[in-house]
């Protein structure tokens, strides 16, 4: 069956995608027609949400389990204050909605774990890691690797930000750190602090990455992982490949099904 | 802006609690609230910066909304400054903002930037930039220059006594040089980036910390998902910032500036 074709009010809100030769109709309608599921809507999920919106994305998943809290707001350019102590998710949609009513938002106000991963994960096309956890960082890698889905994975602590795309195959996130840190090692997430854009620097990279992988335009972040240093404003690219030896994703993997992530990172940590 | 708000940047070595109160008494003007004002005008109320001049003097367009995230639907038609003010309330009621509905020129840019600490170029075409670094310059204000097109764009950054854009770059390029936004088309994300890194600068700038794009342009070219910084000396004979300037006001500059649409954003 054909795609419908655009309104003349899409057409005018899509104008400077259409023209552009990367996206153009065919690319427009690949992007009405994906489904992509946002994980952590914080500060690496506000503005991936918002640019994922504005560009016609068609259904958005947003996942987390918190509520808007005031310090949020230093960082979480998606929430605000009328929506203090509401469910992030719901917030959220609120604003997505306002920006573009296109955009089918499917709000998921629960904690993504083992016992749900699976299922939620296999009702998008692709996964934007926006958590704040080395737990959910395993878990979603693992799980989107099992699926076949690929993963943009973000992440940001202090000063400092990565960026990259786990493409089932070609590495994964057990590839890039085959060990969590040490339980305690890194604080917190409460207890460390956080520039207010740099998450908006990897979160539009992000962003800008998932566009790519839609509309199938581009040379991903796939096998290299983009580091950015706020304070000395460098950028930095380092490549890495499919760890043969990877449990998940190597030669001969051990790991089939998902296993206990807080087990495996000692509970929580982490930003 | 209390205590609570701000809590993950105080506590965060390079800020402080004489940081934060130093970006609370901070002002900073945005010109242009478009692709990269949206961000940058989002992440500099967000990270507590006290007064925001926002300078634009346009209405919010359905085609904006690809890209300009501080807009809602229903804005369309409303001024821009007018909008994004709006939104700005929302994330924190406490700053102040300036809106200014106008389309900065020649003899109102000195008086527009005045008031403000840093100033932070979110505009569309290459003319006004070129204006907006010889202000910057002659008033010994800090610029963040940022530009996009299609999917990726540029940001550095000019302190006074530093190299400026006309170290780089000379002159603008000629109208029908660079492809209108509206030819060529422009990804939002990619003006995220651009206007994120921008923010990020403006606040180092404001909080005395870290390296600046001083000397140093940032390209990013996000189809490609590359990244550059290379730096660039100040140039001895710049017709603005060396001691052999010609450049010495803005009366070079027609009135009024060259028609929107002309270039980036």
């Amino acid at each position: 069956m054909p795609a419908p074709a655009f309104t003349p009010e899409q057409r005018q809100r899509y104008a400077r995608h259409l023209t552009l030769a990367e996206i153009g109709p065919a690319g427009q309608q690949r992007l009405r027609q994906s489904r992509v599921l946002i994980v952590g809507v914080g500060a690496l999920g506000s503005p991936v949400a918002l640019y994922l919106a504005a560009a016609g994305v068609g259904t958005m998943g947003l996942a987390d389990h918190d509520r808007v809290r005031l310090s949020n707001l230093q960082r979480q350019i998606v929430h605000s204050v009328d929506g203090l102590e509401q469910a992030k998710v719901e917030v959220a949609a609120r604003t997505v909605r306002a920006l573009n009513p296109d955009v089918t938002v499917e709000s998921i106000f629960a904690t993504v774990d083992e016992g749900n991963a699976m299922s939620l994960l296999g009702r998008y096309d692709v996964i934007v890691d926006g958590t704040d956890s080395f737990r959910a960082r395993y878990l979603l890698s693992d799980a989107a690797y099992l699926l076949g889905k690929p993963l943009v994975h973000g992440s940001i602590f202090r000063i400092e930000g990565q960026v990259t795309v786990f493409q089932p195959g070609r590495g994964c996130y057990r590839c890039l750190y085959p060990e969590p840190p040490p339980a305690g090692a890194i604080g917190e997430s409460e207890q460390v602090g956080v520039l207010a854009a740099l998450p908006g620097i990897i979160g539009t990279i992000q962003a800008a990455e998932t566009i790519k992988l839609i509309a199938q335009v581009g040379d991903g972040l796939i096998n290299r992982v983009l580091l950015h240093d706020a304070m000395a404003m460098t950028f930095q690219e380092v490549r890495y490949r499919r760890n043969r030896a990877c449990p998940l994703c190597g030669d001969r993997p051990s790991i089939r099904s998902l296993v206990d992530y807080g087990a495996f990172t000692g509970a929580e940590a982490v930003r | 802006m209390t205590d609570a708000r701000h809590h993950r940047q105080r506590i965060l070595a390079e800020v402080g609690e004489a940081g934060q109160r130093r970006l609370e008494r901070s002002s900073v003007a945005i010109v242009g609230v478009g692709g990269l004002g949206s961000p940058v005008a989002l992440y500099l109320a967000a990270a507590g910066v006290g007064r925001l001049g926002l300078i634009d003097d346009q209405p919010v367009e359905l085609s904006n909304l690809n890209r300009q995230i501080i807009f809602e639907e229903c804005d369309v038609g409303r001024p821009k400054v007018e909008a994004a003010a709006g939104r700005i309330r929302l994330l924190d009621p406490a700053i102040r903002l300036d809106e200014l509905a106008e389309n900065v020129r020649a003899s109102n840019i000195t008086g527009l930037l005045a008031e403000y600490d840093l100033v932070v170029d979110g505009t569309d075409a290459f003319e006004t930039k070129f204006l907006l670094n010889d202000a910057a310059v002659l008033l010994h204000k800090t610029l963040v220059h940022g530009a996009v097109l299609q999917w990726g764009g540029q940001v550095t950054t000019v302190v006074p006594g530093g190299p400026c854009l006309r170290c780089l770059f000379q002159e603008p390029p000629e109208p029908d040089q660079v492809p209108s936004c509206e030819e060529a088309g422009i990804i939002g994300a990619a003006t995220g980036v651009v206007g994120s890194v921008q923010a990020e600068e403006a606040l180092k700038v404001l909080l005395g910390v870290g390296e600046p794009l001083s000397g140093r342009i940032f390209q990013h070219d996000g189809l490609r998902g590359e990244t550059r910084i290379t730096a660039y000396p100040r140039d001895p004979d710049c017709p603005v910032c060396s001691s052999h300037r010609r450049i010495t006001d803005l009366s070079r500059y027609a009135d009024q500036v060259s028609p929107r649409g002309h270039v980036l954003v």
